[in-house]
């Protein structure tokens, strides 16, 4: 078929393209442009759909509400903002009651004292201020996609959320501290300090990152004592072990305990208990202490952990000693001692040096890890 | 028969990894040998994060003390194992392992005379 090309005599004659005629649909009716398209009804209905959308309720997509997610489960059917409608209701009420306060109040305000009136006057300003904006986000605003109820959009971390964990875990040097007390779990903790090591050496797309997270909810820094958590940082862990049921009499007189129900799972490696295999016990242990005694706990709960990473470091340090380093041209060659002995008597152990003889490898056996566990940061 | 200080080629395919073997000379290349001395991995790792030169750098095992005593019996080192343990210090340094050397004794005169000493030691 050749290729349809349109003939400039049919071009309709008023084709000015202004911004408020740009959503108009080229099917409706009173268009006075010859429809150009061989589609269906249905599909022109559809379009004229899409177009009336675009121009009523859509319109609010079209420019986004600064400092807050903008999803269109936020709004209704008419295209108002769910959250918003109580504000314009108070801002009616108030345009109508200020009529009425404005004539009552210079009597009261004679023999109150300067001080508590100008007090009191910040107080309301601060009021008037908090009702002028938008109430926060509910789960309601944070759904994206109107037809799956179910999903909701989870915060994530702000910038300077972000900024505060890497500044705090590079001073203190506590990892866990940092998470209980900024309310972020420990992973995303480590995960963020990461993250931060390597932008500090990339050029970073910013303008794409300031746009993705103006599309998320976010959790600010928060500078409290005891600040909003950003998620529960103190889930127990789901062990593989226990997903199978296990059914273990005990008789009644026997005093059995989580520790004794972790040796039922496994004998040879028992499963810790709850309370041991929760992220923060420590958090558990300072439940009921006060604030300068928890602040204590926690500090020497830190300088402990500062102690094991030296200890560790050194230990590592002393290891790389013994080994011998040549230089060559391009890479050091890096001579570690071990024993021939340690194949044992038979030379079959597994501990042996270097590969093993008469054994299959088992790369391709059931359960081999093959994608690295850990990386090298 | 001769006994040989050589190295027996495992891994996989494009990623080589050798054991450093004392065996007899006429046997298969990666049949028993008599004793395995140590391991070679030919696949330079990238610097570790403590690293301050920040070199890449390739991993050696080697129990130097059997591998004197099989060099004092009389095994004879293959090149590639010559090469191994003359940097290891238990042989006199040749071919490009020594031209390394040489460039670095030149830059470091005393460093140079250590690395001499202990090759004339071993």
């Amino acid at each position: 078929m050749p290729p349809r090309i349109r003939a400039p005599a049919l071009q309709p004659p008023n084709t000015t393209y202004t911004p408020s005629t740009r959503f108009q649909c080229p099917y409706h009716p009173s268009s006075q442009a010859r429809p150009f398209s061989n589609s269906t009804p249905h599909a022109s209905r559809l379009r004229r759909r899409m177009f009336a959308w675009l121009q009523g309720p859509g319109r609010a997509f079209k420019e986004p509400l600064p400092g807050s997610t903008n999803y269109l489960g936020a709004y209704d059917r008419s295209g108002a903002l769910i959250r918003g409608r109580g504000l314009e209701r108070r801002a009616q009420g108030q345009r109508e009651e200020g009529k009425h306060a404005s004539d009552g109040a210079e009597d009261e305000a004679v023999g109150v004292d300067a001080l508590t009136e100008e007090k009191e006057r910040l107080e309301r300003e601060a009021k008037e201020k908090r009702e002028g904006e938008l109430p926060p986000e509910t789960l309601e605003d944070l759904r994206p996609f109107p037809l799956n109820r179910e999903f909701r959009s989870q915060a994530v971390l702000s910038e300077e959320l972000r900024e505060a964990i890497w500044e705090r875990v590079v001073k203190r040097g506590s990892v866990r501290g940092v998470s209980a007390a900024l309310g972020v779990a420990m992973e995303r903790v480590a995960a963020v300090v990461r993250l931060k090591e390597v932008e500090r050496n990339k050029p970073l797309a910013l303008p794409y990152a300031r746009a993705v997270l103006a599309m998320l909810p976010q959790t600010p820094l928060d500078t409290r004592i005891k600040p909003r958590p950003h998620e529960s940082i103190n889930d127990l862990p789901v062990h593989q072990a226990t997903t199978t049921q296990l059914f273990h009499p005990v008789s009644e007189s026997r005093h059995f305990t989580r520790v004794d129900a972790g040796l039922v799972f496994d004998s040879r490696l028992p499963l810790l208990p709850a309370d041991a295999r929760i992220p923060h016990p420590e958090l558990v242990a300072q439940a009921g202490m006060t604030r300068t005694e928890v602040l204590e706990a926690q500090k020497a709960l830190d300088e402990k952990e500062k102690e094991e990473r030296r200890l560790r470091e050194e230990k590592r340090k002393k290891r790389e000693a013994k080994n011998k380093v040549v230089q060559g041209r391009r890479w050091d060659f890096v001579f570690q001692e071990v024993s021939v002995e340690s194949v044992g008597e038979d030379g079959r152990s597994a501990k042996g040096v270097g590969w093993r003889y008469g054994f299959p490898h088992e790369d391709r056996k059931r359960g081999q890890v093959k994608i690295p566990r850990r990386v090298e940061a | 028969m001769v006994v040989r200080i050589r190295l027996a080629r495992f891994g996989k395919r494009n990623a080589p990894f050798y054991n450093i073997v004392v065996a007899h000379a006429r046997t298969a290349r990666n049949s028993k040998p008599l004793e395995v001395l140590g391991t070679y991995d030919p696949i330079p790792k990238p610097p570790r994060p403590g690293d301050e030169g920040g070199r890449p750098w390739k991993d050696i095992k080697l129990d130097t003390s059997r591998a004197k005593y099989w060099l004092g019996v009389g095994a004879q080192p293959s090149d590639p194992a010559w090469r191994l343990l003359s940097m290891a210090g238990l042989l006199e340094p040749r071919y490009r392992v020594a031209q390394i050397q040489e460039e670095k004794a030149k830059l470091e005169p005393s460093a140079a005379a250590e690395t001499s000493a202990a090759a004339a030691k071993a």
